[in-house]
């Protein structure tokens, strides 16, 4: 292939679009929409999976393409899939709170679900920051939560190789924030800051170096649209999560509270089952294993996959053992 | 994509940027680079810069010291960190106000007596000038800090290549040169990033910024007022009384809720008399 027809490709590669599986809007508030994915495969009858997904990233992640796509794995076996889009907050959002969105838009779409389904609690998937927020949920309201999955979910934020926490520890995130909202395009800069050679260089030197046929170049380019659409974060919970987690590492130290409430992870008492990326440069493993000796819980497993952060999500080693782990385990409890 | 993937970054180049320079040949330095694909460039570079380390080193003297290919392997990696030297790392870009404002450092003296009815108006100039000043202290230390990562990194990558003698120059050989240097370069940043002088700088640039944008934000509502253009504030004063009153509301309807709940049947089934006969 000449340069021309590879640029051409690549070009063309840049109009698909990330998403697979058939899903369909069912409960809205504010910006946040609860969406719930048609059934590929015989329910097993199991509660319904409720996947709370990060704030700083669009959760198409979850769902890139067919053979790249978690949520066709759970779909796929037998499970009831919703997710949580938080959408891209704007200046109107700028007072939102994680109270707000803990409380209120979380809380609201569990409520959503267990009406509708007849229920009183349900399973919840929370992946990265989702994971946090899932965690705070279920301590506040732990009637709701039937079994509870995190994904690359940080719990202790001051773990040594945590390079994020240490760069943020000394910054005036009150200043940072001032009274509008943090821009996505910070966020991008950071986060290529954590590994800048390979991030903003090596990787496109892999993508020349390797086949040039068409699925691996829109494979790339739904990746790469997922890094770098990043949301704005509404300011105040942006503020909180970074002072109250990433400063102080409250969740670690039973010291939170959200909306005047205790988030004590110790009061957990339901099944929590851990997934873990050996690899993650975003969540340290250390981060997440701390979980275990904060709960109040005997049935915990946690599962370390030898992947990257994005690995979690996208490689093809997770598209066959990460769901299968999960149905597994919700299956047995 | 092609046999030779380094050759095909400044065809790639070119191509990112209609109008660009004639593709010129490998080893030939920067032009076709594009802005659009700033990687190309330090690609093509560093293939130009392996291509003259593999060929020097095979053709230097493979006698026992062999102190020929350990200083062409030290030169190699001191022209890599020269490269990469130029390389803007991400958070250079897009915090500080040097993204919205220009890089003009505002020239006031610190400390000069605020008299008068613009007396304010100096203070924030002043405070400004002074964020400003810390904002490109901090930037010269994180360079500072860059560029010892770059040096670790090309010492260590010399010593990875050592006195063996290399491969034929092939794209393999060129590509396992490349990760090599990627992990050398990976490795010295992370050490770096993560000490406290790195943490230290990178908080004081993030924080001299927000105390940029605070002041200059301050004088634009200030021009915005004289307009009698919506300022920020206004608009947050207003945010605020919306929430206040949504707060208010949700209070109310939460104590209303359990009302309703304990409303005693009879007088329920009298409020809504016609429903409850549709449904015989």
């Amino acid at each position: 292939m000449t340069a021309g027809s590879f640029y051409a490709a690549l070009a063309a590669s840049s109009h698909c679009t990330p998403g697979c599986s058939e899903k369909e809007s069912v409960w809205r508030s504010g910006k946040a929409t609860l969406y719930r994915y048609r059934p590929i495969a015989r329910p097993t009858g199991a509660a319904p999976l409720l996947i709370v997904y990060a704030l700083v990233n669009r959760p198409y992640m979850m769902d890139l393409q067919e053979d790249r796509s978690l949520i066709r794995g759970l779909l796929a076996q037998g499970l009831d899939v919703y997710l949580i889009d938080w959408g891209y907050p704007d200046g109107a959002d700028r007072l939102t709170t994680l109270a707000d969105y803990i409380d209120g838009q979380l809380a609201g779409c569990v409520e959503h679900i267990l009406k509708s389904q007849r229920l009183d609690a349900l399973n919840v998937l929370g992946v990265c920051q989702g994971g946090v927020l899932s965690l705070c949920f279920s301590a506040l309201h732990p009637q709701r939560v039937r079994n509870l999955v995190t994904m690359v979910t940080p719990v202790d934020f001051h773990t040594p190789a945590d390079l994020l926490s240490k760069w943020v520890r000394k910054i005036d995130v009150a200043a940072l924030v001032g009274d509008g909202n943090v821009s996505g395009d910070i966020l991008n800069q950071l986060f290529l800051s954590l590994m800048p050679f390979r991030l903003t260089q090596q990787k496109y030197v892999d993508l020349l170096a390797g086949s040039p046929d068409r699925a691996r170049l829109e494979n790339f380019m739904r990746v790469e649209q997922w890094i770098f659409d990043s949301p704005d974060q509404a300011g105040a919970a942006f503020r909180e999560f970074v002072v109250w987690f990433y400063q102080e590492n409250r969740l670690a130290q039973n010291r939170l509270e959200i909306a005047g409430r205790k988030v004590d992870l110790n009061t957990l008492r339901l099944p929590i089952l851990n997934l873990i990326g050996k690899r993650d440069h975003l969540v340290p493993p250390q981060a997440s294993i701390a979980l275990q000796r904060l709960i109040g819980s005997d049935d915990y497993t946690a599962i370390e996959f030898d992947l990257g952060h994005i690995g979690m999500y996208i490689s093809a080693r997770a598209q066959h053992e990460v769901p299968a782990a999960i149905a597994q385990w919700l299956a047995s409890r | 994509m092609q046999s030779d993937p380094w050759q095909q970054w400044q065809a790639l180049a070119a191509l990112f940027t209609p109008g660009a320079p004639p593709v010129p040949q490998a080893g030939s330095g920067r032009a076709g680079a594009s802005s659009s694909a700033p990687f190309a460039d330090v690609a093509e570079r560093f293939s130009a810069a392996a291509r003259a380390y593999l060929d020097g080193a095979t053709n230097a003297s493979a006698s026992a010291a062999s102190p020929s290919r350990v200083e062409i392997a030290r030169v190699f990696s001191d022209h890599l960190r020269e490269i990469f030297a130029d390389f803007q790392l991400p958070w250079s870009t897009g915090v500080g106000p040097n993204a919205g404002f220009g890089s003009a450092s505002p020239a006031f003296s610190p400390n000069s007596p605020a008299l008068g009815a613009s007396r304010e108006h100096q203070q924030r100039w002043e405070r400004i000038a002074d964020a400003w000043r810390r904002l490109d202290d901090a930037q010269r230390r994180l360079q500072r800090l860059g560029a010892d990562a770059l040096r670790e990194a090309a010492a260590d990558f010399a010593a990875r290549l050592g006195p063996a003698p290399p491969p034929a120059v092939s794209p393999e050989a060129l590509r396992k040169l490349y990760d090599t240097w990627i992990d050398c370069a990976e490795d010295a940043y992370a050490r770096a990033a993560h000490g406290e002088s790195f943490c230290n700088a990178l908080a004081e640039y993030v924080n001299a910024s927000s105390d940029c944008r605070r002041d200059l934000q301050t004088g634009i509502e200030h021009s915005a007022k004289f307009f009698d253009m919506p300022t920020r504030s206004e608009i947050n004063t207003l945010h605020l009384r919306v929430k206040s009153l949504e707060e208010e509301l949700h209070a109310v309807r939460d104590v209303r809720k359990p009302a309703r709940k304990a409303r005693p049947k009879a007088a329920a089934s009298k409020a809504h008399p016609k429903r409850r006969r549709g449904k015989r």
